[in-house]
């Protein structure tokens, strides 16, 4: 069975981001059974007027090429929005999902960082 | 089982009809595993197989078209040293869409399957389609 999880940090508390920063977080496994899901709960953050994003997709087991354009095209819609940023987080340790990532040459289009302290470092800096 | 079936000069051994449904991409992914698995590809490859696999079966259901009881069929294929997963539907490929891209949202999944495997091949006749993606096992 497939497994997935999309929730957004400020559930766990981690809500003091700044103004218009949200941080999401993806787990499990990301595929086209979950990317419509993803794509929502991005565009309903960005209709709420956030529009600097932090993805994490550390606890990811699998991401597919529907969820990878999940990301393309909320990178490129906060791209024409002004300010507007997304800034993908996974972890050094989780090497398959990096491994898929950058076969699909996601870091030619957005910031990939491995920690959300350091995604969220560079979202502030570039406000 | 059925009777193993000689196809291209490797053993059919196995078959799944699988619902064509977003929900069973997870069923897909345990088969391929098992079968990246038993035939002795290690972790790394195992891990590109079912990637790959996982494309395959996903473009099968969101453009292809299942059989009359809505099924796709999988089977897989060995020979000595390659390990080969044939997805097939029963629509008819109807060619890349135009300005498939990396940096676009979508139109990645078979640039991915070739990055993935060590062929893929492309069999379109008509009223059906099969992706046949192989994998040596070193």
């Amino acid at each position: 069975m497939s497994f997935f999880y999309i929730g957004d940090a400020a559930a766990v508390g981690e809500d003091n981001h700044g103004e218009g920063v949200a941080v999401l977080v993806a787990g499990g496994e990301l595929d086209y059974a979950a990317s419509p899901q993803l794509k929502e709960r991005l565009a309903s953050q960005i209709d709420a007027g956030m529009r600097r994003l932090v993805l994490d997709l550390s606890m990811a087991t699998f991401i597919d090429s529907t969820a990878i354009g999940v990301v393309v095209g909320v990178a490129l819609q906060l791209d024409e929005l002004s300010g507007g940023l997304l800034a993908v987080v996974c972890a050094d340790e989780n090497k398959r999902v990096l491994r898929i990532l950058e076969i699909a040459g996601l870091e030619s289009l957005l910031a990939l960082h491995s920690s959300r302290e350091q995604a969220l470092l560079e979202l502030t800096a570039a406000g | 089982m059925r009777a193993p079936a000689e196809h291209n000069g490797a053993t059919a051994i196995d078959e799944l009809r699988l619902p064509a449904l977003p929900a069973k991409l997870g069923v897909a992914r345990e088969y391929a595993q098992r079968a990246a698995t038993a035939f002795g590809l290690d972790a790394d490859r195992c891990y590109e197989f079912v990637f790959a696999v996982n494309e395959a079966v996903t473009n099968a259901i969101r453009h292809g078209a299942p059989d009359e009881h809505g099924h796709i069929h999988l089977s897989v294929l060995t020979d000595r040293d390659r390990l080969t997963l044939a997805v097939r539907d029963y629509g008819t490929f109807s060619g890349f869409a135009p300005g498939c891209a990396t940096s676009t949202e979508h139109g990645r999944g078979f640039a991915l399957m070739a990055r993935t495997m060590d062929a893929v091949q492309l069999s379109v006749g008509s009223g059906s389609t099969i992706v046949r993606l192989s994998k040596a096992r070193a």
